[in-house]
């Protein structure tokens, strides 16, 4: 599998992103497996956070048989010094490790947050005490809020190093600031910052609870996953064209073999094609019915 | 409104910043929106369908009054001056206009165009023999040659337009591909398949039925179909 530089980091992540979620969904061997197979294909990156059920005690085993192999990510929702500390520690116990690579403020929503993780007591004060005390090495930061925040992030946060947020065709395709993950990217490149994509194959929501029970739905996903291989390739495929430093993997451990396998066989696309697929699922979506052209 | 990467493409070297523009066959106002959103001071949005004249301004000019005029007009008889217009798009236009129209539309775009004005034709190429969506764009330009004497589409290849504009004093820019391949949604197969029945129901009974449940068979058979090529061509006028 290719790999490209995850930002200044001095690290080369593969293109795919290990997802690591998918291990809460399977018993210890079947978890220890789906790590030698991602390990096989080349995936030297892994992403974790606590608030994935076992997935951390899950990852223990093998994590600690290959360390040197991974480079480990993992996040925390805490926003205060205090919290971010606790939550670290509790990861290095329940990975059993006593490094993790890359630390990450996760699932960043608001302004107010910003604040009080940049502010004296914040949670990046915790980030920079454990970089100093060696137990991480480099601080990142996850959002799926709009590219605005993730722009006032990047300049208040001086020794940001990577992120990650959504891209794909159906996001690319819109044109509104809400949506503007491309501004994120090139500043992102201006400012020597790796970018980790989510939602790379997603399809939409799930339908409504009401229409679907959560019991009901036949993926382990956020969202409603595409789920052909042709499909999660061309997914794959233009996720990693615009520019990420590596794609993650998607939360449902049935569909890994097939993002491994697309992962594998990257060899770029066409800018005609990305925009074959940006207007499909245009015209999926469209709300101005009868266009007889693109 | 989002502007199509197809038309934000094939506008992003083009000096459409200050530009007049004139958007031949305005369709919905997609070349229209994105023409505004790169900045032009002003654009004519012709068309000869009332329903889309109906959506432009709706969907585009509403917004944009003092820069936007729609013209339900014939392409073949344009209502602007001579040496009026620095940017001509043609998204999508040339498919629909039959052979015999080409002459004048071709005509009419040089009248208007000013010194130095760009033009840009964006189409699809012929598709190869063994897609399946032939079998309907075939029904439609059958429905449409019975009910009113001229096909419905003309797929000309790239080769054949930038000839066509270069033989008559345009100067060829560059060509693009746009699509590759073309994404014929569920979306469009209907829209077709739609245009087919509408020229069906329009034939004597027994043969408009008949047309008509070709359409309904190939709209289910097709489904949707990713196959064939969309171009962007840019020509200039010279100065």
């Amino acid at each position: 599998m290719k790999t490209r530089p995850l930002g200044e980091t001095g690290h080369d992540s593969s293109i795919m992103t290990f997802g690591t979620i998918a291990l809460n969904w399977l018993e210890q061997e079947g978890a220890d497996q789906m790590v030698e197979l991602v390990l096989d294909r080349g995936v030297n990156h892994f992403d974790v956070a606590p608030m994935y059920g076992d997935t951390e005690l899950k990852l223990g085993p093998k994590l600690r048989q290959h360390r040197d192999e991974i480079f480990l990510g993992c996040k925390t929702q805490e926003r205060t010094y205090e919290g971010a500390k606790r939550k670290l520690e509790q990861s290095l116990n329940r990975l059993g490790v006593d490094h993790i690579d890359l630390y990450q403020v996760h699932g960043l929503e608001y302004e107010e947050e910003l604040d009080t993780i940049t502010g004296e007591g914040g949670a990046l004060e915790a980030f920079r005490e454990a970089k100093d005390d060696g137990l991480i090495s480099h601080i990142g930061l996850t959002s799926h809020s709009e590219p605005q925040l993730i722009l006032d992030a990047i300049d208040r946060i001086d020794d940001l190093e990577t992120l990650m947020f959504p891209m794909n065709p159906v996001v690319a395709g819109k044109d509104d600031a809400d949506h503007d993950y491309e501004a994120v990217l090139e500043r992102a490149a201006e400012e020597g910052i790796g970018t980790l994509g989510i939602k790379a194959f997603a399809k939409g929501p799930w339908p409504s609870t009401d229409e679907l029970p959560e019991a009901d739905r036949p993926y382990a996903n956020w969202y409603e996953p595409v789920d052909t291989p042709r499909e999660i390739e061309e997914r794959f495929d233009f996720a990693a064209a615009q520019g990420l430093t590596s794609v993650v993997s998607m939360g449902d451990p049935k569909l890994m073999a097939m993002v491994l396998d697309a992962a594998t066989r990257y060899d770029g696309m066409d800018e005609s094609a990305q925009r074959s697929l940006v207007e499909k699922l245009r015209h999926d979506e469209s709300p101005v019915p009868e266009q007889l052209h693109h | 409104m989002d502007v199509p990467t197809t038309v934000s493409t094939a506008l992003e070297d083009r000096p459409v910043s200050g530009a007049v523009c004139l958007e031949a066959g305005a369709g919905v106002g997609n070349t229209t929106a994105g023409l505004l959103a790169a900045g032009a001071s002003r654009v004519y949005a012709v068309t000869n369908d009332a329903a889309h004249a109906k959506a432009v301004s709706e969907r585009v000019a509403r917004a944009e009054p003092d820069r936007t005029a729609v013209l339900e007009a014939d392409l073949r008889s344009l209502p602007l001056a001579d040496d009026s217009v620095e940017i001509i798009t043609a998204h999508g236009l040339f498919n629909v206009l039959p052979p015999e129209s080409l002459d004048a539309v071709v005509g009419e775009f040089r009248r208007v165009a000013s010194p130095g004005c760009h033009l840009v034709v964006d189409d699809y190429e012929p598709l190869p023999s063994d897609a399946a969506i032939r079998e309907l764009f075939a029904l439609e330009n059958a429905t449409s040659e019975l009910a009113r004497g001229r096909p419905a589409l003309t797929f000309y290849p790239a080769d054949v337009v930038r000839r066509l504009f270069v033989g008559d004093g345009w100067t060829f820019d560059r060509e693009w591909t746009l699509l590759d391949p073309v994404p014929w949604t569920e979306n469009h197969v209907r829209a077709h398949a739609n245009v087919a029945r509408s020229f069906a129901s329009k034939l004597p009974d027994e043969l408009g039925d008949q047309l008509a449940a070709d359409a309904d068979r190939l709209e289910t058979a097709i489904g949707s179909e990713s196959v064939g090529e969309m171009y962007s061509i840019a020509f200039q006028y010279p100065e």
